[in-house]
């Protein structure tokens, strides 16, 4: 007699468990993608196919686990749990990692998302920020044992001085590189104080190697970064979704410390040319007003000497007044010098008349006379007292006694 | 935080000189008398800058902390 029956959910787990039984995580599976979907956003599904043989897969996981842009056509390595779906009675290989296989299929999922990042906008340029121009702290984030490291310090060193640099070592390939380096960001970016810039380096390689600056979880720590990043990979040619996605991208680890500090050189040029500047500026002003004095007192001194012009011509034109008016001046002048000498008493006395005076006062009336008392007569030439002896009445002669000499004379 | 102080001077410093020449530039008339005091005051920031720019050191700090998601 057979056990009793199982019911389907029960043969169904009897199943699961039994597959379980299957050492899945040393088991990998390689195949090509057909029939890629990709439900709500959240749920992945496609088939896994050989080539050859007629054999499908079904393959199930979500976007968070796929952490590569595939495609149809596209030859992957899956790592997964199988499992029936008791609701469906589907078997399908839960897929826990997918990997590209080979460097055409690298190069594919790296374009497609690239395309993918691209269309979101991790790489537009208008949201690159500007590097400080003297960083005073670096976040550097590279490998301790890899060239770039010396060689971005090297550079470093040459150029400026008094930096910090905060290394964060962390792995720039393998599996852990990508889990490092977006600890690292999350790390700097967490900090109370963080730094002013941050870099994350490595040398260069190919595809394979830089798998870690092509993943989509590193483009996104650098996308979310609120520091300022620079991203320096390798050699010219490389390039890398991480360069993208960058503030600034340099060429090199050495080129990012050129990008990342000034030279000393070129700001003490700099700092030459600022006080050159300040410099001839203020002699221009100096010069300018120099030349300004300069006009200024020429101005004056013309105005002086328009001054002075005017003053001599004005005095000129004086002096030909007076000379015009001076000879009738003159002229007039010696008219009444000519009036006064006619009436001059002198002219009469000269003509044989003289004068008497009492008391200095010349006498018109000999009424006024007193008898015995002195007078003076005036000649032409010199004088003599006298003494009134008598007095006529009027129109009557007076006669005077001169005095000292006894003669007599009549007045008329 | 000393390094930290320093260069924010450098920069402060900077910006200030760079301010001062930019004065020189926009004005038309430069009033002489504040044209010598910025003068003064920019050559002082150049010789404080020029001073720092002899610092030659550069220090490395290894972050302890292990870096994983």
């Amino acid at each position: 007699m057979s056990s009793p029956a199982l019911s389907v959910a029960e043969y169904l787990k009897l199943i699961n468990d039994t597959l379980r039984l299957i050492p899945s995580d040393q088991v990998v599976i390689e195949g090509e993608v057909s029939d890629f979907r990709v439900a709500q956003g959240k749920w992945v599904s496609f088939d896994l196919k050989d080539e050859q043989a007629q054999a499908v897969l079904k393959c199930f996981m979500t976007t968070w686990q796929l952490k590569t842009a595939i495609e149809d056509g596209m030859r992957v390595q899956v790592k997964g749990h199988p499992n029936v779906y008791e609701r469906f009675g589907t078997f399908k290989l839960n897929v826990e990692t997918l990997e590209p296989v080979g460097e055409g299929a690298l190069r594919r999922a790296y374009e497609l998302l690239k395309r993918k990042l691209e269309t979101e906008g991790l790489f537009d340029v208008s949201r690159k920020r500007e590097l400080p121009r003297f960083p005073q702290r670096i976040g550097l984030i590279t490998s301790r044992d890899a060239a770039a490291y010396g060689d971005f310090l090297r550079i470093l060193n040459n150029r400026w001085g008094g930096v910090k640099i905060l290394h964060a070592h962390v792995h720039v390939q393998g599996r852990e590189a990508v889990g490092e380096i977006v600890g690292a960001f999350e790390y700097f970016n967490r900090l109370d104080d963080r730094p002013d810039v941050l870099v994350l380096t490595r040398g260069g390689g190919g595809l394979e190697d830089l798998h870690a600056f092509n993943d989509e979880q590193v483009a996104r720590a650098i996308y979310a970064s609120k520091i300022p990043v620079v991203v320096a990979v390798g050699h010219e040619r490389d390039e890398s979704l991480a360069d993208f996605v960058a503030d600034v991208r340099a060429s090199t680890p050495s080129n990012a410390a050129e990008r990342i500090v000034p030279s000393r050189s070129d700001v003490s040029y700099e700092l030459e040319t600022l006080t050159g500047h300040m410099e001839s500026r203020l002699s221009h002003t100096i010069q300018d007003r120099a030349f300004v004095l300069e006009r200024v007192t020429n101005l004056i001194g013309f105005i002086l000497e328009r001054q002075k012009e005017r003053l001599s011509r004005a005095k000129e034109g004086l002096l030909l007044l007076v000379n015009s008016w001076l000879p009738r001046l003159r002229e007039g002048l010696e008219s009444s010098t000519r009036v006064l000498r006619q009436v001059d008493p002198k002219r009469v006395l000269a003509r044989g008349y003289s004068l008497v005076t009492v008391g200095g006062r010349v006498v018109r009336d000999a009424s006024t006379l007193e008898v015995g008392g002195e007078i003076t007569v005036q000649f032409a030439a010199g004088c003599a007292d006298a003494r009134v002896s008598r007095v006529n009445n009027k129109g009557q002669q007076k006669l005077v006694q001169f005095v000292g000499r006894g003669r007599r004379m009549t007045i008329l | 935080m000393t390094t930290k102080k320093k260069t924010t001077n450098f920069t402060e410093s900077f910006q200030e000189l760079e301010e001062i020449t930019r004065w020189f530039d926009s004005q038309e008339q430069l009033d002489l008398d504040v044209g010598l005091k910025k003068f003064e005051r920019g050559l002082e920031l150049a010789q404080e800058l020029k001073k720092k720019l002899a610092e030659v050191e550069n220090k490395v700090e290894e972050i302890k902390q292990k870096f994983s998601e």
